[in-house]
Formats: structure tokens, sequence, C-alpha cells
């Protein structure tokens, strides 16, 4: 089916962008499945609440374990939000439209499911508010808890001010909804009709959170980075970390965002809306930031390689040649180098080859955070002495690795719902760009 | 590969007797010492005072094996290892003391380091005390320290005075007097021992670049040099302003990075509050200007 723009009408574009609102089969099966995952692996924590932090894999040495690998993965792949909307947005690219609904949906889950990430390494979770009550103005940690709260509220707020209008064009228009959905979007739609002062202080309020999530997009994950920069550990003590983990944050945002682009476009129809030159763009968006990221990278090793420091020479050595080799160079070819040259031709930038392109690009984006947060760990400056065995080296165990899933889980659950119960591609603002124009309300 | 492997053996050769320079030898004279009296349940009880406060940090509590993980390790004294030693062994190591361990010369006095090894002795019931060997004998000397500083001369002037057999106080000659500065821990000498002259006068420099306190303070102990034991001597306490003022204050006393919440650094305080009045001004405004979209409806 080819877009043919003259036929399009507003009631045609209403249609294929919620014909998906409804209560299927396929979604019950889907989220009985997500949910019946969800409560094995709360299991799991519950074992972890009643026992201590003793059944997962951290011990003296390895503190940090897979927990905080999976915290710095999802504040990654919540930064994606920023770089779509707020900068390819305010530049003023056009063909974001369709895509920008599904970088802020993915945003706001990551970003809302990080802060529960950081309590699962909590011995005392219920001493979660003490970070408030006693934090030190010096300290990251604060910072890092003040500004995933803020970007966090910044990112619902720019999913829900362009919704208004669409919810307002459901609650009238759609004949499918469920007849008890239809006064919930009622209430969102807060009796938008179309008033230009309306329109005014929506688009205002638009350009004000665009400008204000950039700087708190970038202290995120600039401040995650800090959580390690601030120490003089071997792999931690770096002068680059705040963009090198920025932009790797690109890399797994971007990625994705391809991979929900796929799915939205495949189970919901998309196929007029989100195009192959969509595609082609984003698999384009997502070369530029993994050649920043490539170079990142090389200052990130190859600067302390060239110095060989003692400490960062053990560490390097392991990263290298050692026991997180296999892992190092899986990630760093499979993850980096060998997507970057594939996304360099045109033909990979095709749905499916961009899809998987990026499911591997996420994969590594994962295991790229296990390689930051636990090798260092492994080599202290002060020497281990007179432990166990499983004190010095670290392995997740299997009740962490289902806890550590439960956020993934969660975050499918919060996609899920956000798409399913709201048009994936801005339905105003698409009939708006085509010209349709002002909306006649009843 | 042959060269590695006989470099790695040169290696370990040159640390094996590297390793064996370093062991820790006690003169056979001093292994030999006992201690100037019978051990009491009173003294055992005011050594483990004293192990508690300078000893147990490192060694660990008595019998617990929870001395701290340190290169060499410091092991727990009640073992065989440790109780294998002769009195005069202990009390050797104690005194000399070999880094890392501190020595305790000049921070307990020679009673003070026999108590410490009458506590540990209760940890061994194979120990049996040999006879105690008194010191040598007491030559009637009564010697009392006094001490001033010179402002003219620039110099701490300790007086030696000893009591006459007529009864009466005069100046004491020839005696050895040395002089301590007291530090964070312990107490450090100042200056070569100095025996008094005719007068029982005996003159000291003072370095000129020892921090005192704010105030210029240092705590200075005159003592008399008598390892034999044969006088009866009281040592000198006084405090002269000396010393370099210095004022350092506590870690957590003032403005910074590391301290306490309430001690954060001024340009931290604002920058932390200011950015997140203004980031949270501007979100309360979009609240509010959405919650205005409801009124501006006509439909």
């Amino acid at each position: 089916m080819t877009m043919d723009d003259n036929k399009l009408t507003f009631d045609k574009i209403t249609s294929d962008l919620t014909h998906h609102i409804r209560i299927n089969k396929g979604f019950l099966i889907w989220m009985g499945f997500l949910t019946l995952s969800l409560l094995i692996c709360l299991y799991a924590y519950s074992i972890q609440l009643k026992t201590g932090l003793g059944v997962a894999g951290i011990r003296d040495y390895i503190t940090w374990g897979m927990y905080l690998a999976n915290f710095v993965f999802f504040v990654a792949a919540s930064l994606i939000g920023m770089l779509i909307s707020a900068v390819l947005g305010l530049i003023g690219m056009k063909w974001l439209t369709p895509i920008t609904r599904i970088a802020e949906t993915i945003a706001v889950a990551f970003a809302a499911v990080a802060g529960l990430v950081i309590v699962s390494d909590m011995g005392r979770p219920e001493r979660l508010a003490y970070v408030f009550i006693y934090g030190r103005p010096q300290s990251p940690i604060l910072w890092d808890v003040t500004v995933i709260t803020t970007y966090f509220v910044l990112s619902l707020l720019l999913l829900f001010l362009p919704m208004i209008a669409d919810m307002a064009i459901i609650h009238r228009k759609v004949e499918t909804l469920p007849s008890w959905l239809r006064p919930v979007y009622k209430v969102l739609s807060l009796n938008f009709t179309d008033q230009p002062a309306q329109n005014k202080i929506i688009s205002r309020a638009i350009r004000i959170l665009l400008i204000l999530l950039i700087p708190a997009a970038l202290s995120i994950h600039t401040v995650t980075s800090w959580l390690f920069a601030v120490t003089s550990r071997a792999g931690w003590d770096s002068t680059v970390f705040g963009p090198y983990f920025v932009s790797g944050a690109f890399v797994a945002g971007s990625a994705a965002v391809i991979i929900a682009m796929f799915f939205f476009r495949k189970n919901y129809k998309l196929q007029d809306y989100l195009t192959d030159m969509h595609f082609d763009k984003m698999g384009k968006v997502l070369a530029t930031v993994s050649l920043v990221y490539l170079y990142f990278n090389i200052n990130e090793f190859l600067v302390p390689g060239y110095k060989l420091k003692r400490a960062d020479a053990i560490h390097l050595q392991e990263l290298f040649a050692g026991k997180d080799a296999l892992l190092f160079w899986a990630v760093q070819v499979g993850g980096l180098i060998l997507p970057i040259l594939f996304m360099l031709f045109r033909r990979f930038r095709k749905p499916l080859p961009i899809l998987i392109i990026s499911i591997a690009v996420l994969i590594a984006a994962w295991f790229k955070r296990y390689l930051i947060v636990i090798p260092t760990q492994e080599h202290p400056f002060l020497p281990i002495q007179h432990v166990p065995g499983n004190f010095i080296h670290y392995s997740p165990t299997l009740i962490e690795t289902l806890i550590s899933v439960a956020p993934f889980i969660l975050v499918l659950i919060i996609i899920t719902l956000i798409s399913k119960f709201f048009p994936v591609i801005p339905l105003h603002e698409t009939a708006q760009e085509k010209g349709i124009g002002h909306i006649k309300f009843d | 590969m042959r060269f590695n492997t006989l470099f790695i053996l040169i290696l370990i050769f040159t640390a094996g007797t590297r390793t064996s320079a370093q062991t820790w030898v006690v003169p056979d004279e001093q292994k030999a010492v006992v201690a100037p009296f019978k051990f009491t349940p009173d003294m055992q009880k005011q050594g483990e005072q004293i192990y508690l406060k300078n000893c147990q940090a490192c060694h660990g509590l008595m019998g617990k094996d929870n001395w701290a993980r340190l290169t060499p390790p410091p092991g727990d004294l009640s073992r065989e290892k440790a109780q294998i030693q002769r009195d005069g062994e202990i009390f050797y190591r104690i005194t000399t003391g070999k880094t890392p361990m501190p020595e305790f010369r000049n921070i307990l006095s020679e009673e003070d380091r026999w108590w410490v090894v009458a506590y540990l002795r209760t940890f061994n019931p194979k120990y049996v005390q040999p006879n105690p060997v008194a010191k040598a004998a007491f030559t009637g000397r009564i010697v009392t320290l006094a001490m001033q500083y010179n402002d003219q001369m620039k110099k701490i002037v300790v007086t030696a005075s000893e009591q006459l057999k007529d009864g009466q106080k005069g100046p004491a000659a020839g005696v050895e007097v040395v002089l301590f500065v007291k530090r964070y821990f312990g107490k450090m000498q100042v200056g070569d021992i100095r025996t008094t002259n005719a007068a029982g006068l005996a003159l000291f420099e003072f370095p000129a670049d020892l921090p005192g306190n704010k105030d210029g303070n240092v705590a200075l102990t005159a003592m008399v040099n008598d390892p034999k034991g044969i006088m009866k001597t009281t040592p000198a306490d006084a405090a002269f302003g000396i010393g370099v003022p210095t004022e350092k204050p506590g870690l957590t006393e003032t403005r910074a990075w590391w301290s306490h919440r309430g001690q954060a650094p001024v340009w931290i305080l604002l920058t932390y509050t200011l950015s997140v009045v203004i980031v949270w001004g501007f979100i309360l405004y979009i609240v509010y200007s959405i919650l205005q979209i409801r009124k501006l409806s006509k439909g």
C-alpha cells in the first residue's frame, strides 16, 4: 500500500493511527505472559528481601554487580527522548514526527524503571527516602536521584502535551473505543477544542520542555558516569566519562527506538507512516552516534593504554587479553565496529537488516555496561587477602539474574500499555503536516 | 620463554632472601631479660587495659584470630607462635617496634610494657614466670626535675635537685636528662640526652619549626635517663608557647566536598538549589498552563 496524499482524509488518518486502541486477544496473551514473568522475578526479589543481598553474587570486593550495570543501561536507554525530540526536533527535522512519541515512550519507561533498578541493589530498600532526608548536596548520588526524577517528569510532560489534541480527537471520533475508556480520554483531553489560545499554550509549553530536556538529559547520564569517574580506580578514573556515557546512551537508545519502530509498524500496521525512509534515517542516526561513541572508546582505551600506569595495565590486560577479553571484543566488534560498517550501506538500513543490527547493538550495550562496572572492582588498589574464592571473582546468581530481568519486563509493560491505549504516532500533528489543517470539533 | 622462567626464578630467589633479611631478630641478651617483679592479677588487669588501647587495633582480641589484615600479619598473640617467645623477647618487641609496628619505648613506661606481657601470659596455661630479677641496687639518690623556658637564651632549662644527706635540698649534678615533646601518638625526643652541670642544670634548644597548638603551645616532659633504675626520680611536665602556632581544624569542621551535609561548600549549595528551583519552577509553570487549557475551551 503506497501513500497517496491526495486521497488522505482526516478520517483515514484517525482510523489508521487509532485502530489498535482496543483490547484484543493478542494483547491479553502478551500482557498475561509479561505479568507471569514479572511475578516469577518478584518471587526472586522476595527471596532477596528476606535473606539479604547475599543471595546475589556481589561480595565485599565486587559490591556493584549486575544491578548497577542494569541501572546504567536503563539510564542510558532513557536518554533517547532528548536526542530525538529535543536535539533533532529543535533543529527542525520534519521526518521525525512519527518517531517522537516512540522515543518519548521509551524515555518515560526506562527513566521510570531506572529508579527501581537501583532499589534492587539496596539491602534496606525501605530506607530509600533517606537519600533525600540525609543526602549530601556534595554527593553525585543526590544529584543522580534529583536529575533522574526531574528528567522523568519532563519526559512524562513531553509525552502528554502533544497527546492532548489526540485524545480530544479519539474520544469524539473513534467509534470502536471500549465504552469504559471514553470518559478517561475525555478527562485527559482537558476539553481541548483546537482554540488558538489552547494551541499557543501547548506549543509554548513544549518548547520550554524541549529546551529544559537537553541539560536535564545531559545531566542524568553525566552524573551517572560521575558515580564512577569521581573515584581514582583504574577503568573509572577518566575525564571523558561524561561524554563517553552520553554518546553510548545515544547508541543504546537509537537501537531501542528502531526495534520499537519495527514492532509497532508490523503489529499496528503503520507501514504508511513508518516508512523505509524512517528506518533509513534512523539507521543514519544510529551510525552517526556509533561513530561518536567509537571515537570516545578510542580515547578511553588508547590514552591509558599508552601511559600504562600500573593499575591501568592490570585492568586493560584483563579486558584485552585476559578473563574478560572474549566479552570485551564481542561487544566492541559485534556491537560497535561491525554495525558501523554495515550501516554505511543503504541496503542494511532497510527495516529488517537494521532491526537485526539494532538488536545486536542493544545487547552489546548492556554487556558494555557490565564491562564498565564489574572488572574494575576485581582489581582494587589494596590487595585482596584472606578471603574465600567467591569474593575475588564475580559471577551473578540465578536469583540476581531474575531480579535483573524484572526491570526489562516492567519497561515492556509500560511501553505496551502506552502504545496500546494511545496513538503510537502523533495524530493531530500528522494530520496538520499532511495539510489537512484545522480539525473541526463538533 | 626460558628467559622468563629464569627471570621469575631470580625474582623469587631475591624476594626470598629479602624476606629472610627482614626477619625480626632479638639480641640474645635482650631475650634473657626478665621482669623486675612478680606478675599479679592486678597487673594483668592493668595490662589488659593498655592492650585494648594500644595493641588491639592491629592484633585483635586475644584468642579470636581477628587481627588486622596487614603484611606481615600481626597475628593473634595468644597463639603458640607468640607465646613460645621468652618474656624478654616480647618486651623487646614492644619496646623497639618494627615497621609497621610502632615502637612503644616513649609511649608506654617500662612498667606498662611489663604489665602488657603479664596480660599476654594469662592466655598461656603452661606459662610459669621466671624468677624476677630486681633492678640494680637503689643508690639512694632521689632526684626531682623542674623545667622552665628562658626567653633570653631561647633555651629550655631543666633543673635537677636532690635530697642531700643532711635533709636539705641541693642541685643534682651529673644526672642524665632526656626531653620529650608530646605529639599525636606518643612522645618524640627533643635533642640529645644532656647531663646536668654542677648547678644541676641541663639546657635544651627547642627546634624553631615544630608545630604547637593554635597558641603555639607545646607539652614537654623532662625525665631522668636511668635505665638501670638506681634512682628514685620525678619527671617534670610543662607547656610553653615556643612552637609554631598551628590551627588545623578537623576534617569535618570546615566547608568541604568531603564534609557532612551541614558543611557543604556554599557554591555547591547555591548551584544545586538554584538548578532545582529553576527547573522545577518551569515544571510547575507548565503544569499550571496545562490546567489553563481546560478553562479556555469554548466547546
